[in-house]
């Protein structure tokens, strides 16, 4: 589960900005996966 | 997740940009994108460990699958109806197996294969009464 950044027990680092994840997306050759969160 | 994925987190209250050209109307909305931006898969909302890296592995395949990646796409699928056979993604990658299978033989008794699995494994799923008409195929 996602929960507090956490996936299955891992910290996931996070980028914040779509271009930027774009360009390694690409130049990793890897998908996005985009959560769109809200701090209640 | 991370050897396929580059995790992006946005939020909903601060990047309306975003949220208006991805029509986020609830979070967590988790979106699956190739590396063009382009929108294969999503979810709404919380979801068990188990369900959610089914949706995962779902969303990968899908995105396979729309760029004609299909010894991928099926390799997603099968995986996740062999780790995660009662997620509630199992269904929907059922009918994407077929579907796919098809696709890449242009046979279309794959479509029935895939509908008779459907009928078996997860008769009462949308995607059970989706593939109903493959059922026709003689």
């Amino acid at each position: 589960m996602m929960e507090g950044g956490v996936v299955m027990g891992k910290q996931i680092q996070w980028e914040a900005s779509l271009t930027a994840t774009k360009a390694k997306a690409k130049k990793e050759k890897k998908f996005m996966l985009m959560d769109f969160y809200n701090d209640l | 997740m991370e050897n396929n994925f580059i995790p992006l987190q946005i939020d909903f209250n601060k990047n309306k940009a975003l949220v208006k050209r991805y029509a986020v109307k609830w979070t967590p909305t988790i979106i699956i994108l190739d590396s063009d931006g382009e929108e294969h898969h999503r979810f709404v909302g919380f979801l068990p460990p188990e369900d959610f890296i089914a949706q995962i592995i779902l969303g990968k395949g899908k995105v396979a699958f729309d760029h004609d990646n299909f010894e991928q796409a099926i390799q997603c699928f099968q995986e996740v109806l062999v780790r995660y056979p009662k997620a509630d993604a199992a269904p929907e990658a059922q009918y994407y197996l077929g579907v796919t299978k098809y696709k890449a033989s242009h046979d279309p008794k794959e479509l029935k294969l895939g509908f008779e699995a459907l009928q078996r494994d997860y008769p009462s799923s949308e995607w059970a009464k989706k593939a109903q008409v493959y059922s026709l195929i003689p």
